[in-house]
């Protein structure tokens, strides 16, 4: 009822947007479907239906702006295969929280900005890796594939914007929202192998109790966040704060009575959020005085995980042992160049490195941290790489582009897509998603879910 | 001898400069006759950029138009502040936000433009499929603009020094018939012409040949030839004055660009001009970018 009451206030908007300038609206219908390029007959994967609508009021002139976007979609491909039904709950059509996706009120009086609402805040400089950009939590159910924007799941937060002087701001969040990132359900094609692998042992020993703990919801609970911006020598940097809850829950496995596998066997499995902080910073610059670097952008962000919850246990049978706080750093450096006409190479570099030190469990094959998406081991130290290229043709009509994302561990993802413009409102995108690796890391789980994909938008 | 040659050369380069102008940025020229070809495109260069306005807004629409007559349509807002400031290098900064169609509304670009003419330009973009702001790479000079007929030189980033200039002639524009519009445009006003050949070398074209109007120092039409002498591209410049505060401003008001050697032609019409609304710097910086909402 509510969400219905939300598009109609926003097709009322749109309604008003023929009456004067003070309201705006725009939207889409997408259609995606993908097949499963691995198997003999081209599984179908998705067979999704978008549709989404935005508008804006102008209260105040720009002081004073209400912005509210809404998205529903419908996955079909869960109707139409039988071996996905299982996920068909979750996947299909569930909306879970993300059909509100942004609905605030801008204040604006510079040097004061003021955004308070549902929405997304993004900090860092990096591509795809989300050093600095964990304000929202994320939900994976199509792993990192789609952009950004749809993957991060919008909440309910003040940012309170003040600049002191030009070109540096002072951004205070205050989060008392709280939403649990998520992945996919069991029978979808993204499923982590970590989460199959935990499906499997339920299935083996029988009866499990499973319980969430979500954190309780009062003021103290709240996700605070800090950034300082500003501008030095030609180098615009941040620092950056956040303390709040970890939003992936944590199991925590308990045996409780009788053998391990038999009929009188009972486990419990307790999922919590852990409180953890970040410190961080960011920088870009783009060298501009003529010499050898001129055209270089080089930007990066540093951050700091101070109490980080880990998994560690074993990975060879995927037995988590417990979790442990670890303070982890993450770093990315990454430069983008023209580097002929109309070709633009951006390349990252980035480290993962885990706090050193053994997790002390008593049984030696339990000493391992392990990968949250597959329960195999992680290295100590992560080496992460991506290389894009773009290009464009038929004046900027199709926009051909490369992405290759890879680790030391000779695991990884190269995605092709290009993107025609049939009219100003028909695009087209077909792409392929190629995964490689083992079993075990983190794009190697997915190396039989090689993707051919086709998105056709309509906007209005 | 050789002493002698030396201080001719010397006072050659001395007297070469001496030949530019020196203008000040928020004052309005216009050429004359007896300018020399650099003392004109000065003047071309310095209305180009409308560097007598303190703050200019340009609310507009593009049509990419291919040989078959298909027709693609952009809507824009590209706002300026002019800043002539030395403390910080900075000439003007330039917003430029997509409005329409819903593909591509919210892509904003914020860009820096230095008074050095050596340096090249700080560009910010927000990009609304990933809500964040992304310092980007110059484009090169050569690349298209927004994917138009123009370059990126052509439309943001070709200095007065990037050239060196001869003057031709000066005479009555022919006039120019618009495809877009069918109407004819600037028959019979008096123009300079100026041979403007690019230092860069090898580099797209060889040469331009500029008409500039002599009533508001704006070029108004131009050919360009590719590294074999042939002219591949014509770009028509509809400038038109504006009275602000007594002062005559000139602005663009229509671009016609067109492709000889694929048929395609780019037009820029701008619907809204205003000037010296007195803008805030505040308007042209990150933060400001971030707010976004599309």
């Amino acid at each position: 009822m509510r969400r219905c009451l939300v598009i109609l206030l926003l097709l009322l908007c749109a309604g008003g947007a023929y009456a004067n300038d003070q309201f705006s609206y725009s939207g889409y219908l997408q259609s995606e479907v993908s097949l499963r390029i691995n198997h003999a007959n081209g599984d179908l994967t998705k067979f999704k239906n978008i549709f989404q609508i935005a508008g804006q009021y102008k209260i105040i002139g720009d002081e004073l702006v209400f912005f509210s976007k809404a998205r529903y979609w419908y996955d079909a491909a869960y109707d139409l295969r039988d071996k996905m039904d299982i996920a068909q709950h979750y996947q299909g059509h569930v909306q879970r929280t993300d059909w509100l996706r942004d609905c605030y009120l801008d204040y604006t009086n510079n040097p004061w900005f003021l955004r308070l609402g549902k929405q997304q805040v993004v900090w860092g400089q990096s591509d795809g890796i989300a050093v600095l950009d964990r304000v929202n939590p994320v939900d994976l159910s199509e792993y990192w594939l789609p952009d950004m924007e749809y993957i991060r799941i919008p909440l309910w937060m003040a940012n309170i914007n003040y600049s002191p002087k030009l070109d540096s701001n002072l951004q205070i969040l205050i989060i008392p929202d709280f939403e649990q990132s998520t992945s996919a359900a069991i029978g979808a094609p993204f499923t982590t192998y970590s989460y199959i692998r935990y499906d499997n042992w339920k299935k083996t020993v029988g009866g499990v109790d499973e319980n969430l703990y979500f954190p309780g919801k009062n003021f103290e609970n709240s996700t605070f966040g800090v950034q300082w911006s500003d501008r030095f020598a030609d180098m615009n940097y941040t620092f950056n704060y956040l303390n709040g809850f970890y939003y992936s829950a944590r199991n925590a496995t308990i045996h409780l009575s009788g053998p391990y596998f038999g009929p009188f066997s009972y486990w419990k499995v307790n999922r919590s959020f852990k409180r953890y902080s970040l410190y961080g910073a960011s920088f870009n610059k783009s060298v501009t005085n003529p010499g050898p670097l001129q055209g270089f952008t080089f930007r990066g962000d540093f951050a700091y995980y101070n109490d980080e919850p880990m998994y560690y246990g074993n990975p060879v049978t995927a037995s988590s042992a417990g979790i442990k706080r670890w303070n982890n750093i993450m770093w990315v450096l990454g430069a983008d160049r023209y580097v002929f006409t109309k070709w633009l190479i951006s390349g990252q570099y980035g480290q993962y490195i885990l706090q050193h030190s053994k997790p002390n469990d008593p049984r030696p094959q339990y000493n391992y941290i392990l990968n949250p998406y597959t329960y195999g081991a992680m290295d100590p130290v992560e080496n992460i790489f991506s290389l894009k290229i773009s290009t464009y043709f038929l004046n900027d009509r199709l926009r051909p582009e490369v992405l290759w994302s890879f680790t030391d561990d000779n695991q990884g993802r190269i995605s092709p897509k290009a993107t025609y413009e049939i009219k100003d409102n028909i695009w087209l995108t077909v792409g392929v998603h190629y995964f490689y690796g083992h079993l075990l890391d983190s794009n190697g789980q997915y190396r039989d879910q090689d993707q051919a994909y086709m998105n056709l938008k309509f906007t209005f | 001898m050789k002493k002698a040659l030396f201080l001719l050369l010397g006072m050659l380069l001395i007297a070469g400069p001496a030949c530019a102008l020196e203008l000040e940025y928020f004052k309005v020229y216009k050429p004359a006759d007896g300018m020399s070809a650099d003392e004109i495109m000065q003047i071309e260069n310095f209305v180009k950029y409308t560097k007598c306005a303190r703050d200019a807004q340009f609310e507009g629409k593009a049509y990419f138009i291919d040989k078959s007559g298909a027709v693609r349509e952009r809507e824009t807002t590209r706002v300026r502040i002019t800043l002539g400031r030395k403390s910080d290098d900075i000439a003007y900064k330039d917003l430029v936000m997509f409005t329409a169609p819903t593909q591509v509304k919210g892509l904003a670009t914020l860009t820096w433009t230095y008074m050095d003419p050596k340096r090249q330009q700080d560009s910010w973009l927000w990009v609304p499929s990933l809500r964040k702001i992304r310092k980007i790479s110059a484009a090169n000079g050569d690349d298209s603009f927004m994917g138009s007929d123009f370059t990126v030189e052509d439309i943001l980033t070709r200095r007065y020094e990037d050239e060196t200039y001869t003057l031709l002639g000066s005479e009555n524009f022919k006039g120019y018939a618009c495809e877009f519009d069918k109407k004819t445009y600037f028959q019979g006003a008096p123009c300079f012409v100026i041979e403007a050949k690019p230092k860069r070398s090898p580099w797209y074209y060889s040469k331009r040949v500029l008409w500039v109007e002599k009533n508001t120092g704006g070029g108004i039409y131009e050919e360009m030839y590719d590294p074999t002498g042939r002219m591949f591209k014509t770009i028509f410049k509809d400038y038109q004055i504006y009275k602000v505060d007594g002062k005559d401003y000139a602005a663009q008001v229509l671009l016609e660009g067109k492709d000889l050697r694929t048929g395609h032609r780019t037009v820029i019409i701008n619907t809204k001009i205003t000037f010296d609304k007195g803008l805030s710097e505040a308007a042209f910086t990150e933060r400001a970018l971030s707010e976004s909402r599309w």
